[in-house]
């Protein structure tokens, strides 16, 4: 009865992961019960969802204050990083001498340079973009810049015997071509760009109406509103899913024609 | 210029009729001592020298590995030369591209754009070149219709067998009415029946437009069917071993296939290419 949906992909690619989760709620709501747990050390899902209810404008206010340090710092880290690999491609030499820099910026730990871009910048939504966007722009850069580079040599020769230039090389073909690469790069950096602005405001310590997501679980934490500290906990989680969710959706839109990872292979 | 010339009643420049006579023709390509070494240190091409000539249909014939797709980059401008020098209507490379000098290059394997349906990808030189007037739209029409794939137009080329692909790639080199036509084992990937109306389709159109071209294959059939010299290769180190001259008039037809001829120019061409290939292991061994 059930095997038609059961072979239907789609259904199973959201069912099956679904009920995982489910399950997973299920036995820990059960362990909490069981155990005895005190709520303040692990409250179960059902508590959770109750904080969830009980504090939810505050709750949601404060998602979107993080929401848009996110989708700012993406924005720019997209048009930046995009920038950059089009400035490496120009020259190796230019690639050889910058691209060492961009490394630098993502392995510096964040946490620790933080406190100094919130200390030079004084509007907090910017000092936390700042933040962010060293976070999210590495991905993006490198997979740009290897898309780019990564052109069929033979569509490259045919391109130069008919003596296009530089201008129609990069339309034409390697921004195409690159695209498979750059959208690979968006679904890494848009959930770097989540986690940049969650770490950042952790070290800024913000609070008042500009409290973001990060503001409410230290503050519940101090307070001991632990399940409240979940609540804030599980929206950050949910919106990184759901972020790499909207990344993965527009790479099958962009690409659904041409690019194996967008098609069903049929054989 | 016009569309495509189908027909060969639109003669401008008087066909070739057989090999020997178009040794006195303008030179289109003088390849002179050529060595060719990659990086790694493989020499694919080994004192290369040959004259390529206007109006003629040549065949490069030899082993797998022995250096015909080297040469034929070569003569496409395509990376440099390790030593020799080659010259383009007895000019350099410059000359290519402008002054309405066309090389057109179908590529071994078909080299599509994926992300573009076949007739963008088939468009694709004329948009290039600047080129997409009035006509371009009935070229891409006519270059679609004769390698058969006017019905997919619209298509991707991965939903496309691995032959239409090759067939749109030819299109490609098509529309552009090239004064010299480099092709890679162009119906390599071909069924019998597709690659003989093929053959004499290209045929027909290096009559019809005086075209130059310069054929890579594995047949010796075929080199012998098409053209006006085949050139015999041989591996390690790449080399040109013998040039042999097809002195039959064009146009060919069915006739020539089952004549007495054509299967003595085969022999002599196999005869060549045997030779070429023992002498390779000679040197190997
Ligand atoms: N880019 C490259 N770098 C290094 N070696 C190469 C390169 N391209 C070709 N070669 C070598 O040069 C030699 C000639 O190669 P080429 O592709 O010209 O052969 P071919 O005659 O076209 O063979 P086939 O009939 O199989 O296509 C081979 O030995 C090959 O290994
Ligand atoms: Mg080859």
């Amino acid at each position: 009865m059930n095997a038609p949906l059961i072979r239907n992909e789609r259904f199973v690619q959201i069912a099956a992961p679904i009920s995982v989760g489910l399950l997973f709620l299920l036995i820990w709501e059960i362990a909490v019960r069981a155990t005895g747990v005190a709520p303040y050390v692990l409250p179960g899902p059902l508590t959770i969802f109750s904080a969830l209810q009980e504090n939810w404008l505050d709750l949601l206010n404060a998602l979107l204050t993080t929401l848009k340090v996110t989708f700012l710092a993406f924005a720019i880290a997209v048009l930046l990083g995009v920038a950059c690999s089009l400035l490496f491609i120009q020259s190796k030499w230019i690639e050889m001498s910058l691209f060492p820099y961009a490394i630098l910026m993502q392995v510096t730990p964040i946490v620790a340079i933080a406190p100094l871009i919130i200390i030079w910048i004084d509007d907090t939504t910017w000092s936390l973009t700042v933040c962010a966007v060293i976070m999210a722009i590495f991905p993006v850069i490198s997979n740009t810049t290897l898309g780019l580079r990564s052109v069929d040599p033979n569509l490259l020769n045919m391109f130069r015997m008919y003596r296009a230039g530089r201008w129609q090389q990069l339309v034409r073909l390697r921004i195409p071509g690159a695209l498979p690469y750059f959208f690979g790069g968006l679904r890494i950096s848009s959930g770097l760009a989540l986690i940049g602005a969650v770490v950042a405001e952790f070290v800024a310590g913000t609070g008042g109406a500009k409290a973001g997501l990060a503001y409410m679980i230290l503050q519940s934490s101090y307070s001991l509103q632990i399940p409240k500290m979940f609540a804030a906990l599980m929206l950050i989680t949910v919106t990184g899913v759901l972020l790499f969710t909207l990344m993965v959706w527009l790479s099958n839109l962009a690409l659904r024609n041409w690019h194996e990872s967008a098609m069903k292979t049929e054989n | 210029m016009s569309a495509l010339k189908l027909v060969p009643e639109s003669v401008e420049n008087p066909p070739v009729t057989n090999g020997p006579k178009t040794r006195s023709a303008r030179p289109v390509i003088q390849a002179r001592h050529v060595d060719k070494i990659y990086a790694n240190g493989t020499v694919a091409l080994q004192d290369a020298t040959l004259d390529v000539r206007q109006g003629e249909f040549i065949s490069l014939l030899g082993p797998s590995g022995c250096g015909k797709s080297t040469l034929l980059r070569i003569m496409a401008g395509l990376g440099d030369v390790s030593a020799g020098c080659v010259k383009w209507w007895e000019q350099d490379y410059d000359v290519v591209g402008s002054k309405g000098r066309k090389l057109a290059f179908v590529f071994q394997n078909a080299t599509l754009m994926p992300w573009a349906r076949v007739r963008a990808n088939v468009r694709l030189p004329l948009d290039l070149q600047k080129a997409a007037g009035e006509h371009a739209e009935r070229r891409i029409d006519t270059a679609l219709e004769m390698v058969g794939l006017s019905q997919f137009g619209g298509a991707y080329p991965r939903e496309l067998s691995g032959g239409m692909q090759m067939r749109a790639s030819i299109a490609r080199a098509l529309v552009t009415e090239p004064d010299l036509m480099l092709m890679d084992e162009p119906f390599g990937a071909l069924d019998e029946m597709t690659r003989n109306k093929l053959n004499d389709d290209i045929l027909r159109l290096w009559q019809a437009n005086g075209w130059t071209i310069v054929f890579v294959t594995h047949s010796v059939y075929e080199a012998v069917y098409l053209s006006s010299r085949v050139v015999v290769m041989g591996a390690r180190p790449g080399r040109i071993v013998e040039e042999i001259d097809i002195d039959e008039p064009f146009p060919r037809g069915p006739d020539f296939r089952v004549s007495q001829r054509f299967a003595d120019y085969c022999r002599q061409v196999s005869e060549s290419l045997e030779k070429a290939s023992s002498m390779g292991q000679e040197a190997a061994s």
